[in-house]
């Protein structure tokens, strides 16, 4: 297996850039839009000094803007009210919020909360598609001036001593042995003051930025959940549109931390989905399966039966919260979004908090342009932005949340409650946190814990109408890579999977990848008779191996520009 | 020389396709894509450029999403585009819609005009060489090869069988080129921002509607082909199996 690494002996061509914003999602569109905003003041005001927007890029690893947004998706307007004023009669809109409930799940029955806890309570949000969404933000983008450079990744960071200098394009045109194919186009290196990392969750550069220059030693490990989705079209009538609905309980146990939404799109389509923590201590645990067990239950099987499946995702979202965050800004780089953690994970809601990022992110790179300065001194600022904003008003109240459900969901609800009797503080200020993959079992200490987790565990089988095996819905989700070209996923040993992984902990990638990627294969010279094969074409872009993988031995890049879901409508 | 492509936005290939309220047509909502032996036909008309001087100019007609093909054309080398913008021209048969491309480019003397083989969403592979007939100009389909030849051209079909036709043309001529008549090249940044600078003419439906007369070809109606396939397990002895098996190719299946 070849794996896609940085080719040597290649020259890069070159392009200067003032701002380069890696990743099109809600952060990078608002932090583009927000930056041409104080660009067109500055210039109304300074004629003469005009600043230009000229060599202001985006990168998008996707197709096209939005393509690989995931989502809910409930939008809390606050950000968006301050970005683009007016912007409810013009942007793509599901729905206002019309309802919200709560219901604790058991294999039966479900039980309604008298009343929706504040947190969850939804009335003033709105339900959107995350893609619809961000396609529309990027056509506001586009209208700026700003390049958008879609079906582009950024595959490294470009460095000056410890200073980020830029990024790397992709190289296109590699074949599977990582060899340069008759239409082969090196990546560009655009040389830029100021890189901004607006990737999403997990993201490839953040992840080799933090790891290079050390930057989260003193910070809480980031933890996460998969979100696994589907889109359903309905008989008319059974979902209002607005209508909002969270489970918590079954089909997880109280060892795993998790739950569902079901929102009410318009024209009878809902999104309902399921987010598994990862952090489970079972490896068998498949979240596709839980969403299909879900969807078993009595309370949510008789809410979808007539109905269709439309399409499919999955994307992991950061929960650790305000101690797992890293450090903002520093020598020539910022990170924004998902990428830095921006999400309430008490209200579920992150969206909101990736604009206002990006907003201020832009306020800073804006101020640098302006100075010149795009060194630690300036770009670091974005840090204080952030803590004098509402940002941190509404964050670091919820500093301990999820760190209270390390122990299990009874002691997470007991936590929640103390929490907020006390502002966040509970027993100590900083509660500690542990890597989500750190948490998993091996085998022989989860022997005879199958019995009430079954409805977890493995494959789903699928009966085609209300659930569906991997491949089924992996085919919804529209995903397409260029077939001819090296492994993305990098597994630095392969030897491990045959060997420890087996034996340890029943190679758990088989069951975590919601897209079928990772399989073990017959082989009759492996150690344990069976090796590990990859379909790389098949994924998804979660980067749940990246994070889940119990030796960390996964490291997820970005395969060729252009590939991967099409997240139409999610 | 100078070159026209006429390029077409089509659904995503293997995208779940969702019927329209009608049923005659499939529903917006799904993600989009140019049409596969049109980035062929593109390719194509560059190498030319690039080996003979020239101008290529690409063309499309549609809604505004179609505009995304003439920006990925451009970007890849295209000196201009023409785009046909309008919801309308998506329930235009191919007759109409090589008028309305005759009608858009009446002012334009093209020395080649290359479309792709056929649409990956209708299938027809008529509007090329409808656009041929308008022009009064000959026409070659399936080209796997195009040389300089006399003055002309000359060009290389695919038949079937592994047969190929080598043929003469004059110039100007319309080609239908097939996909994999060359290698896809991919648009480089300096591409996709130089792009933005060339000229894209907006032509409009009003503009082109005296040249176009009542489509002769509607969709009745979309419909997802029920499965009628039956899958049967037969099971015993492998000789037993066999022996099964022979019986129901022999019998039912009339193939023995």
């Amino acid at each position: 297996m070849i794996f896609r690494t940085p080719m040597e002996g290649i020259d890069h061509p070159e392009m200067e850039a003032d701002v380069v914003i890696v990743g099109g999602g809600p952060a990078g569109m608002a932090c583009a839009l927000r930056l041409s905003q104080l660009i067109d003041a500055h210039n109304t005001a300074h004629p003469g000094a005009e600043l230009s927007k000229e060599n202001i890029y985006v990168l998008e690893k996707g197709r096209e803007i939005g393509q690989h947004c995931l989502s809910g998706a409930l939008l809390d307007p606050r950000s968006m009210n301050e970005l683009l004023p007016g912007w409810r009669d013009e942007a793509p809109i599901e729905a206002e919020v019309s309802s919200d409930s709560l219901y604790y799940m058991t294999r039966k029955s479900a039980f309604k909360a008298p009343i929706t806890p504040p947190p969850m309570q939804d009335h003033g949000n709105y339900v959107i598609s995350i893609n619809r969404f961000a396609k529309w933000l990027g056509a506001k983008v586009e209208e700026t001036g700003i390049t958008i450079f879609s079906g582009f990744a950024g595959s490294e960071l470009l460095y000056d001593g410890e200073r980020v200098a830029g990024v790397r394009t992709d190289d296109k045109g590699v074949d599977k042995s990582n060899q340069p194919k008759g239409n082969f186009e090196p990546g560009y290196d655009l040389k830029s003051k100021i890189t901004i990392l607006a990737e999403g969750s997990r993201g490839s550069l953040t992840k080799q930025l933090t790891g290079k220059l050390g930057l989260c030693k003193d910070r809480n490990p980031m933890t996460y959940g998969v979100g696994v989705k589907e889109l359903w079209e309905l008989p008319a009538g059974r979902v209002k549109p607005g209508e909002v609905i969270y489970t918590m309980g079954y089909p997880l146990t109280t060892r795993e931390y998790g739950g569902a939404w079901i929102y009410g799109g318009k024209d009878n389509t809902v999104s309902l989905g399921f987010v598994t923590g990862l952090d489970y201590p079972d490896p068998r645990t498949d979240p596709q399966h839980v969403l299909q067990s879900f969807k078993q239950h009595p309370f949510v099987a008789k809410l979808l039966e007539g109905g269709k499946m439309v399409r499919y995702g999955a994307k992991t979202m950061p929960y650790g919260g305000w101690w797992s965050m890293p450090p903002l800004g520093g020598d020539g780089w910022m990170i924004v979004g998902d990428s830095a953690g921006f999400l309430n994970s008490q209200r579920l809601k992150g969206i909101h908090l990736a604009i206002k990022s990006g907003m201020l992110a832009a306020e800073t790179a804006f101020e640098s342009l302006i100075s010149g300065d795009s060194s630690a001194s300036q770009l670091g600022t974005l840090q204080q932005k952030v803590d004098a904003s509402w940002i941190r008003q509404e964050l670091f109240p919820v500093r301990n949340f999820h760190q209270g459900f390390e122990h299990g969901f009874l002691s997470g609800m007991l936590n929640t409650g103390l929490l907020m009797a006390t502002g966040g503080h509970g027993l100590r200020d900083r509660y500690p946190a542990h890597s989500g993959h750190e948490r998993m079992l091996p085998l022989w200490d989860i022997m005879g814990h199958g019995g009430e987790r079954e409805q977890l565990l493995g494959w789903a089988k699928g009966d085609g109408k209300l659930t569906f095996d991997k491949l089924t819905d992996l085919y919804h989700s529209g995903t397409r890579h260029e077939e001819d070209q090296p492994a993305h996923l990098v597994i630095h040993d392969t030897n491990i999977c045959a060997t420890r992984c087996a034996q340890e902990f029943g190679n758990p990638c088989q069951f975590f990848c919601p897209a079928n990627v990772y399989e073990m294969e017959e082989a009759s010279d492996a150690p344990n008779g069976r090796r590990i094969h990859l379909n790389p074409s098949n994924c998804v872009h979660c980067k749940t191996c990246d994070i889940m993988d119990p030796y960390q031995i996964i490291t997820w890049v970005p395969p060729e520009g252009g590939g991967g879901p099409s997240y139409e409508g999610m | 020389m100078k070159i026209l492509v006429c390029m077409k936005q089509v659904p995503q290939k293997d995208a779940p396709l969702k019927l329209n309220e009608s049923a005659t047509w499939v529903r917006e909502d799904v993600g989009y894509e140019v049409n596969e032996p049109d980035a062929y036909a593109l390719e194509e008309a560059l190498r030319q450029k690039e080996k003979n001087g020239g101008e290529v100019v690409v063309i499309t007609a549609g809604p505004a999403r179609a505009q995304q093909v003439l920006r990925e054309a451009l970007a890849k080398g295209a000196d201009r585009a023409i785009h046909l913008e309008d919801d309308r021209f998506v329930t235009l048969d191919a007759f109409n819609i090589a008028r309305a491309f005759a009608e858009a480019i009446k002012d334009e003397a093209f020395d080649l005009i290359l479309t792709g083989l056929q649409s990956d969403d209708f299938g027809y592979a008529q509007t090329g060489v409808l656009l041929a007939e308008l022009k009064g100009w000959a026409h070659a389909t399936i080209i796997m090869h195009i040389e300089g030849k006399d003055g002309g051209i000359r060009v290389k079909r695919e038949l079937e069988s592994g047969f190929f036709q080598f043929v003469d043309m004059p110039l100007p001529s319309v080609l239908t080129i097939q996909s994999g008549i060359n290698k896809l090249r991919y648009a480089t940044l300096i591409g996709i921002k130089q792009a933005k600078n060339k000229p894209l003419r907006k032509v409009s439906f009003d503009e082109v509607a005296s040249a176009l007369r009542p489509n002769q070809l509607t969709i009745e109606r979309l419909y997802v082909p029920k499965k009628t396939k039956q899958t049967e397990v037969i099971q015993g002895s492998a000789q037993d199996v066999a022996k099964k098996l022979v019986a129901k190719l022999r019998d039912e299946m009339r193939v023995l």
